[in-house]
């Protein structure tokens, strides 16, 4: 699959533009105008300084930020995780170490939040919830990393459906963490340590799992995020492989990704103003590697050059199937065309 | 009393490892010591919190950027196989590399990583990695090191602090052995050191160093070089160096330094006599008997006489007393309990003059009794007090249950008690000052005329109070 371009450049800062760690984002495309990408960034453990959503165009107009733990108390994150868009445009965001859904306007003005608990809850266990998807009715699905189950939810919090728990068998969960649906309402959930996907309906009835732990194509190593394009096709972050791979309707890789970045517009800002460093990268080769053995594995490859994925966390299909990678350690994204144009 | 097996097995972990805690030392109570020793160096397992769970709760130490000594941290205090820790942290004080310079930690994580890979393997190699290590190369400007304007940092310190030591070679051997370096580089070294000397992020982030052999700086020609002559290179010059009694006597003393007793700071080993001439003697001859293998040398060392009557003898750096009293206390031990504190609580080392992966210089720290300031002795006393006199903790509650259980009927004395307190925090020996001090912790009459005799009711706050203060006694600050 071809690039198409590549968003966003580092900051360490709290507050303005740049990315710090970007742990997903969500996509808006009904606005009539350009299509607006919010993403959240999740930096310093320690601090958590600079977590925070900001949202900006396609063509990288940046717009605006929110949720930053400087703010006010009820729209500051903690360890926010995932982001889905309602119907209605209103941004939903999962916080693992709150146990809610934050809810936002697209300008990013907080409107209410979904506390989440469950039955199968002991006294002190948390519910953590990790992925989050919203079907065409707006009923919420939310996947909880601790207690590994999905829960399908009323727009309101109600819940309607809740299944899972610990384990490896059909519909049993290993800290599940991304999530996404099709246009026939399958969801479909990044089934984290157990390294595989499983596929379900909208009534939480099991439909069939692919991928196993390895290296290999088809293989996973912790795959934090799934994505389902308008032709059924499933793109999977292979975060631990540090590849993304592409699957067709009946499971078939049919092509992985290890990235090809290239300059974003804010990085060829920041590089015309910092001449000898865009100096000393022209003479460098950022790209060819001959790494001793200890380091020949994806995660030195990724960290050592630029161009490749370096913890790509996060996929997202836009309405005209563009594939999207959020790299959390790269404070990027890049973008993919559409898999038929392959 | 405890059995002498017991002390030495608490004396072995002490220096092997980061303590040892009351259910481990009742796992090991049926080993031998000698095949204690066989399974530190010889683990079978290496598990420790893993990296996957580590990197999804805190997704910054995943590049790196931040928290390695957090990351660090948390495989200390986690492992399964605690001589692997402790030699990389062994190494980390003699190779001293520092992020105060690199701005490039994942880098300096690497250097940690390769220590843990070849710190207790062949000298030889260890050296040789060390000499293509690229946080050590940028740290010691070897990247500009070329065959037409030699740079003598390298080729003066891996004689000086990272194998033989002042006095045994010449200034002239410094050049020769820095012409031999010529052209051990990393890649982009141009852009590498630029964006490390800008502590540049942008445009995406840190780009971790890969070494690079570039040839056409690399000075090919004759050399002379500790008394031989060739056309040498970084290979021909480790093997030679490796090969030196100077060498094997300085490893030899360092290694006495960080697992037998304190000696003095490195710059004063030139005019001072090593403590026990006798044992250093004895590793030397370890060193070439097993072909410069440093299992095998640290095998003979922790067998020796000399290290199993060498309790007591050293102040605990500020990374072994943190790392030591978390895995007492049970905190950020397995996948459950990975926690943000963490940052914070590891800075603690910090302030009591320990940052790792950033040594002052490139002596790396002085050890034994710099560690003490009164500053840094009232934070070691805190942290140790705050962390053991904590009962939510679980290592605590744990112990703390354990004593009661022991001493579940009323028949037992102060003196009982101390005793088990202080074997549960690893102190053997208990001075009568310590004793003392604990008994000015009861208001009880039959306690102030009786003394240890005195028979008390063993409450959980009683036991509470006397391991915390069991933790801020000086015993606690040796090992």
């Amino acid at each position: 699959m071809k690039t198409v371009k590549t968003m966003g450049i580092n900051s360490n800062q709290p507050v303005g533009r740049g990315f710090n760690f970007p742990y997903d984002i969500a996509i808006r495309d009904d606005l009539g105008k350009s299509r607006t990408i919010y993403l959240l960034n999740r930096p310093n453990s320690a601090t958590r300084m600079g977590t925070r959503i900001q949202y900006f165009t396609f063509e990288e107009d940046w717009i605006g930020e929110f949720g930053n733990p400087l703010e006010d108390d009820e729209a500051k994150f903690t360890k926010p995780v995932t982001l889905a868009f309602d119907s209605n445009g209103q941004l939903h965001v999962t916080d693992e170490a709150t146990d809610e859904i934050k809810i936002f306007d697209s300008e990013g003005k907080f409107q209410r939040s979904i506390k989440l608990d469950s039955d199968s809850q002991e006294d002190g266990e948390r519910f953590g919830p990790a992925g989050i998807a919203i079907d065409s009715d707006d009923f919420i699905y939310v996947s909880s990393r601790y207690l590994n189950l999905i829960q399908k939810l009323t727009p309101e919090g109600r819940i309607v459906l809740q299944w899972g728990c610990n384990g490896n068998g059909p519909g049993e969960f290993n800290m599940p963490w991304g999530m996404d649906i099709d246009s026939q309402r399958c969801l479909y959930v990044a089934d984290w340590r157990n390294d595989r996907v499983q596929k379900f309906d909208a009534d939480g009835s099991f439909l069939r799992s692919f991928g196993e732990s390895g290296k290999k194509s088809g293989q996973f190593h912790r795959p934090s995020s799934v994505a389902v394009d308008s032709n059924l096709n499933v793109a999977v972050a292979d975060w631990g492989n540090e590849r993304v791979q592409i699957f067709n309707n009946e499971g078939l890789v049919l092509n992985v990704l290890e990235g090809d970045a290239t300059l974003s517009q804010w990085s060829h800002e920041w590089l015309d103003v910092n001449l000898d460093e865009r100096e000393a990268r022209n003479r460098a080769n950022l790209k060819t590697l001959d790494l001793p053995r200890h380091l020949s594995n994806a995660y030195h490859e990724a960290s050592q050059t630029e161009h490749k994925f370096w913890g790509p966390v996060s996929v997202k299909f836009d309405s005209d199937d563009q594939l999207y990678v959020t790299e959390h350690s790269r404070h990027r994204i890049q973008v993919f065309e559409p898999v038929e144009l392959t | 009393m405890v059995s002498i097996n017991t002390e030495l097995i608490i004396h072995l972990m002490n220096r092997a490892g980061f303590g040892i805690t009351p259910d481990e030392l009742d796992s090991y109570s049926e080993i031998s010591y000698e095949k204690l020793v066989e399974s530190l160096l010889d683990p079978t397992e290496s598990s420790h919190i893993p990296d996957d769970i580590l990197f999804r709760d805190h997704v910054d130490l995943h590049a790196s950027r931040s928290g390695v000594p957090a990351y660090w941290a948390y495989r200390m205090i986690s492992t399964k196989s605690p001589l692997e820790e402790k030699m990389s942290l062994f190494w980390h004080g003699i190779f001293a590399t520092g992020n105060s310079k690199l701005n490039n930690l994942r880098t300096i994580l690497n250097q940690i990583e390769m220590f843990r890979r070849s710190g207790t393997g062949k000298f030889d190699d260890l050296l040789l990695d060390l000499s293509q290590d690229p946080a050590m190369l940028i740290w010691l400007d070897n990247q500009d090191n070329v065959n037409e304007s030699i740079n003598e940092n390298y080729g003066r310190e891996i004689l000086e602090l990272f194998s033989m030591g002042v006095g045994n070679y010449s200034e002239d051997d410094i050049k020769e052995c820095a012409r031999a370096f010529t052209g051990w580089s990393v890649g982009n070294s141009e852009y590498m050191s630029l964006m490390a000397q800008k502590d540049s992020i942008w445009p995406y982030g840190r780009i971790v160093w890969h070494y690079d052999f570039k040839s056409e700086i690399h000075d090919g020609d004759n050399k002379e070089f500790l008394g031989q002559e060739g056309p040498f290179n970084g290979n021909d010059v480790v093997r030679i160096i490796c090969n030196q009694e100077a060498t094997a006597r300085f490893i030899a003393r360092h290694l006495y330094n960080f697992f037998v007793a304190d000696e003095v700071p490195v710059p004063q080993w030139k005019d001072t006599p090593p403590r026990d001439p006798a044992a250093i003697n004895t590793l030397v001859e370890a060193y070439f008997e097993y072909d410069h293998d440093i299992k095998s040398v640290l095998r003979v060392l922790l067998t020796s006489d000399f290290f199993k009557e060498s309790q007591y003898q050293k102040i605990k750096s500020p990374v072994e007393l943190v790392i030591g009293t978390l895995r007492l206390s049970g905190e950020y031990n397995d996948d459950s309990k990975v926690d943000s504190s963490i940052f914070g609580v590891i800075a603690e080392s910090d302030y009591m003059g320990q940052a790792l992966c950033n040594p002052p210089s490139v002596e790396g720290w002085h050890t034994g009794e710099e560690w003490i300031s009164s500053g840094a002795l009232v934070d070691r006393v805190n942290f140790a007090s705050q962390h053991i006199g904590n009962p939510d903790n679980d290592g605590v509650k744990h112990i703390v249950d354990r004593i009661r259980t022991d001493l579940k009927d009323d028949a037992h004395t102060v003196g009982e008690l101390i005793e088990s307190c202080g074997n549960s925090v690893g102190i053997t020996r208990i001075s009568e000052d310590t004793a003392e001090g604990v008994l000015d912790l009861f208001s009880q009459e039959e306690v102030q005329a009786k003394g240890q005799d005195a028979k008390i009711q063993i409450e959980d706050e009683t036991i509470l109070r006397v391991l915390e203060f069991m933790v801020s006694s000086r015993e606690y600050q040796l090992c």
